[in-house]
């Protein structure tokens, strides 16, 4: 009995050999498939968690004033980045653990990370900029917590160091969006860049930016580094030195402090941009760290529109700044004859429509350097009478007017001179009768009026390119020159030419240095310094509803030369609702005409504003 | 009446193959925790798991002297006082990992639940032994064969260590296949089990540990990850999976020497051996796993007595259970348990409760002849 029962059980154990030989044979089938059939892609993972490769972000260059002082440079920030790769919380976790360390909302937090779902999982999310020392402390006092997912990457930050100075000629700075990363020119971007997105940071961007690098190393499961393998160094971005004199836009700002308008000064002989100002601004640094949305809003609701750079993107009636093409085209085409006088009664009657002279009375019996002196309307009315619109038109263009300068500014805006050919284009849809050019818009443009309209820009690289002969330099806040020198490729600066003879340059300076010297622009002269210019005041046609004292003031302008002859320094004034160019603008000009002199003139106690940098080659 | 030691003939009958495999085994576990442990500073694994194998080998020879009929006859009294422990431990016990499993003998923490399984098997064999039945058990012997293992697994899951306290069913079911089950109740038993698997869940959910409940969820469903679970898991097969046919060769896993494996030298040591020495390291590992159950399974045939096979199948049907658990859990194909592999994974418990089996089936190989 015992050996039939032990028979059956050794038939029993038997059974159970079939089940472990079916066990073992799984087990190794799935190994096999791990180690054999699938061990690519698990190297690849193994490789994934021991490499890394740390981001090296490189220095923007500096931009500096035409002596070398800084104008922007950088300072070392911090961010706070979340990678998603490897992580091992959910978005909602991560942003709780993180919500009060860092003081920001959970919500906002997990839109940070929400927004950015679509880029590389091993990309960081920045949760924070520029954090203080206070949620480094909490970021790397929980470091064993968070490990590889929370951590603190080094990214320099730019610092404007002169707050609102220029900020319409220098820009700002902006994470690059979706959108950009679609244009074949930033395709070496990646989210999270920052790039020029406004002004000079814009425009040589390129220059600018240098090449981020990277360390690859060896990591441990703490993310902690084990071995360095290798280095590719990040090359700081090239400093730009620009044509602006701090000084100069030292004196402009603080001239036009309060006041809605533009000041530009050039150096018409080389083109080079001296002051680039328009008011109000906004401060770039807002851009340096995230801007608060609130910030932002403000600025972008403030109907006196801060981000407006008014030298090139606005259009204004030039008004009796006009005058002085139109005297310069009437000498050109010979319909002025610088002996003949013109009687002003103050109205005058041509072609059938009544015209009135600023001066109730009339001038009386005004030569063209009298005309220009006290700004006769009715002497211009004359000249415009006799010119017509299409060579007013076609001469305007030649020097500059109704179209862009060339710039190196983004959204240059080109003005507008109109011509009957203009007309019929603009009013195509509209009946026949509203097509016709009448000849009383030409009256109006002949005093600067109507439908005629100037950037600041072109106001001065117009009259500085009268002034030098009809010679037209492409206006730069970077020369191309010195770009070239450093390696960089730029193209050569365009230069018009459409010779003016040498006697109506003459007349015309002549005429502008009796303004500035004995009448409407007195206030822009300086002793010493033979400033010539033009006043203009235009009304302002429509209701532009910035303030209401100003509804109706008129807009001023000042645009003049110094010295009156061979000009070095071109300025253009304009203040919305100034009121009269005379008493508005031309104080304004002063400012700069007088800091420049008194720098030419060693007067001036030249302010640094730090250690002159060197231009790097 | 054999005599408690049997000096004669020592040598001749003892199991070379065997302990040659078992001994194979806990040399490669050796190499590998030296592997896993060395760059961390201070760890005195490697060590302390030679003085174990070198406890776990004495006691296998020490076992194997024994005459298991003469542990069958003291087993009555061993195991209540196994009982007694179990009820000590988590009173006066040190709490590891939020379980309190272990007492402190000096410098060493003992896990009784581990040591308490051999003591299982022979009181498991001897009633089992002794039945005699030639049919199929009838249901109250099935009751009292699982009254005799669910009594320390029980106060094992008190502890609570669900892992452990499951490798202690083995012991049961095997015991009752070999002692004979009417298929018509296996069958049934597996159907309502399957039936009612959806409903325990739910009720467990309720007396289950968090991360236990996780450690399931997980595993039902690999990318939801709670507790970093997946990841561990994760980091498991990307050791192995990047080992490849060869291997990176020993030290130099980036997985095991980084420290990407989790538990790599305790219930992972799979992981290392799969990551350093690739997949002929695993085959060799499986193989002599493999080679140690078919030679015990035909030393429990040659036995001279029923008590003899049950001892070894008990012994057999542990050492299984561990296999395939915890060589399934380093590739995903199981939840992660704490269940260490015999003769290979750290740990002073595990490695003398394998010796201590390894010397029951060799002490039941050693008397298959009949005097």
């Amino acid at each position: 009995m015992q050996r039939e029962e032990l028979t059956l059980l050794r038939t029993r154990i038997s059974g159970f050999v079939y089940v472990i030989a079916a066990a073992l044979t799984l087990l190794a089938i799935g190994f096999w498939h791990f180690q054999v059939a699938q061990s690519s892609r698990y190297a690849e993972l193994a490789d994934k968690n021991r490499f890394k490769q740390i981001p090296l972000i490189a220095r923007r260059g500096k931009i500096l004033d035409r002596e070398g002082r800084p104008l922007v440079d950088n300072r070392p920030s911090y961010n706070v980045v979340y990678m998603r790769e490897g992580s091992r919380h959910t978005v909602e976790e991560v942003a709780s653990m993180l919500a009060n360390g860092l003081g920001m909302p959970r919500e906002e937090l997990i839109d940070r990370i929400e927004k950015n779902k679509n880029q590389p999982k091993f990309r960081p999310i920045i949760l924070k900029e520029d954090v203080n020392a206070s949620d480094i402390a909490f970021v790397n006092a929980r470091q064993y917590e968070f490990q590889d997912e929370i951590s603190i990457e080094y990214q320099p930050r730019r610092r404007y160091l002169e707050n609102e100075l220029a900020a319409h000629a220098i820009g700002y700075l902006g994470e690059v969006t979706p959108n950009d990363l679609k244009k074949p020119e930033l395709k070496q971007h990646k989210a999270g860049d920052q790039i020029g997105k406004a002004g000079l940071e814009r425009v040589y961007d390129a220059i600018l930016r240098g090449t981020d690098g990277y360390r690859l190393v060896l990591v441990d499961n703490h993310q902690r580094e084990v071995e360095k393998l290798g280095e590719e160094k990040a090359i700081s971005g090239n400093d730009i030195r620009t044509t602006l004199d701090l000084d100069l836009m030292r004196a402009a700002e603080e001239a036009l402090k309060g006041q809605v308008g533009a000041v530009i000064a050039l150096d018409p002989s080389t083109g080079d941009i001296l002051v680039l100002a328009s008011k109000p601004a906004f401060d770039p640094t807002l851009f340096a760290s995230k801007i608060p949305a609130s910030a932002l809003q403000a600025l972008n609701k403030d109907p006196r529109k801060p981000f407006l750079n008014r030298v090139i993107q606005s259009q204004y009636a030039p008004g009796s700044v006009f005058k002085i093409f139109m005297a310069a085209a009437g000498l050109e085409m010979d319909v002025i004859n610088p002996l003949e006088h013109v009687n002003c009664t103050g109205v005058e009657t041509i072609n059938g429509v009544t015209k009135h002279c600023w001066k109730s009375g009339g001038h009386g019996s005004v030569s063209l350097y009298e005309a220009i002196v006290n700004s006769c309307n009715v002497f211009f009315y004359n000249v415009g009478k006799d010119l017509d619109i299409d060579k007013i038109a076609y001469f305007a263009q030649e020097l500059g007017l109704g179209r862009k300068t060339g710039i190196d500014l983004p959204d240059e805006k080109s003005g507008l001179i109109p011509s009957r050919e203009w007309k019929a284009r603009a009013y195509k849809t509209k009946s026949k009768s509203q097509q016709t050019w009448y000849p009383t818009e030409t009256l109006d443009v002949s005093i600067g009026q109507g439908a005629v309209s100037l950037t600041p820009l072109q106001a001065a690289w117009a009259m500085g390119g009268l002034a030098s002969g009809g010679r037209l330099v492409q206006p730069h806040l970077v020369d191309p020159e010195m770009l070239k020198k450093n390696g960089f490729a730029a193209q050569k600066l365009l230069v018009d030419n459409y010779k003016v003879r040498a006697a109506t340059v003459d007349i015309l300076s002549r005429g502008m240095l009796g303004v500035v010297n004995e009448g409407t622009g007195t206030a822009a002269k300086v002793p010493g310094f033979d400033v010539a210019g033009k006043t203009g005041t235009a009304q302002v046609v429509g209701r532009q509803s910035y303030g209401k004292s100003e509804d109706f003031e008129d807009n001023a302008w000042f645009v003049g030369f110094a010295p009156y002859r061979n000009p070095e320094i071109v300025v253009a004034v304009f203040v919305e609702h100034g009121g009269h160019g005379g008493s508005a603008a031309a104080p304004i000009a002063h400012a700069i005409f007088d800091t420049y002199y008194r720098k030419k003139t060693g007067q001036f106690n030249v302010q640094s504003n730090g250690p002159v940098a060197q231009v790097r080659p | 009446m054999p005599a408690p030691l049997a000096i004669r003939g020592y040598w001749k009958d003892f199991d070379w193959s065997l302990f040659g495999a078992a001994l194979c085994l806990a040399l490669i576990g050796l190499t590998e925790i030296y592997s896993a442990t060395k760059t961390v500073p201070g760890d005195l694994s490697f060590a302390k798991q030679t003085i174990f194998v070198c406890g776990g080998v004495l006691l296998a020879f020490i076992v194997a002297s024994i005459d298991y009929h003469a542990i069958a006859e003291h087993i009555p009294w061993i195991y209540l006082g196994s009982l007694a422990v179990l009820v000590y431990t988590p009173l006066g016990a040190r709490r590891i990992a939020g379980a309190k499993s272990w007492i402190s003998l000096g410098p060493f923490n003992i896990q009784p639940s581990e040591l308490i399984k051999m003591v299982v098997i022979v009181a498991m064999a001897r009633y089992l032994s002794e039945l005699h039945v030639r049919g199929y058990l009838s249901f109250s012997q099935i009751a009292k064969a699982v009254l005799l293992c669910a009594a320390p697994m029980g106060l094992i899951l008190f502890q609570p260590d669900m892992g452990t306290a499951l490798s202690y069913t083995p012991i049961l079911i095997a015991g009752l296949f070999l002692r004979g089950l009417r298929p018509k109740l296996v069958v049934s038993v597996v159907v309502i089990l399957l039936l009612l698997a959806p409903i325990a869940w739910f009720v467990a959910k309720d007396f289950l540990k968090p991360h236990q409940i996780d450690r399931i969820q997980t595993f039902l469903d690999p990318s939801r990850d709670p507790q970093g679970e997946g990841f561990q898991v994760q980091q498991s097969k990307i050791a192995i999976g990047s080992g490849g046919f060869l291997g990176k060769g020993i030290f130099n896993g980036s997985q095991n020497q980084l420290g990407f494996l989790p538990a790599r030298h305790t219930d992972f040591i799979v992981s290392v051996v799969g990551e350093e020495m690739g997949f002929i390291g695993i085959a060799v590992t499986l193989g002599l796993l493999g080679f140690i159950l078919f030679r015990s399974l035909y030393n429990a045939q040659t036995a001279r007595d029923s008590l003899g096979m049950f001892i070894i199948l008990g012994v057999v049907a542990v050492y299984f259970f561990h296999m395939v658990v915890n060589v399934s859990m380093v590739i995903g194909f199981f939840p992660v348990v704490g269940i260490p592999l015999p003769f290979l994974s750290y740990g002073g418990s595990s490695i003398l409760t394998a010796f201590i089996g390894l010397g029951l089936v060799i002490s039941v190989k050693r008397r298959r002849y009949v005097n």
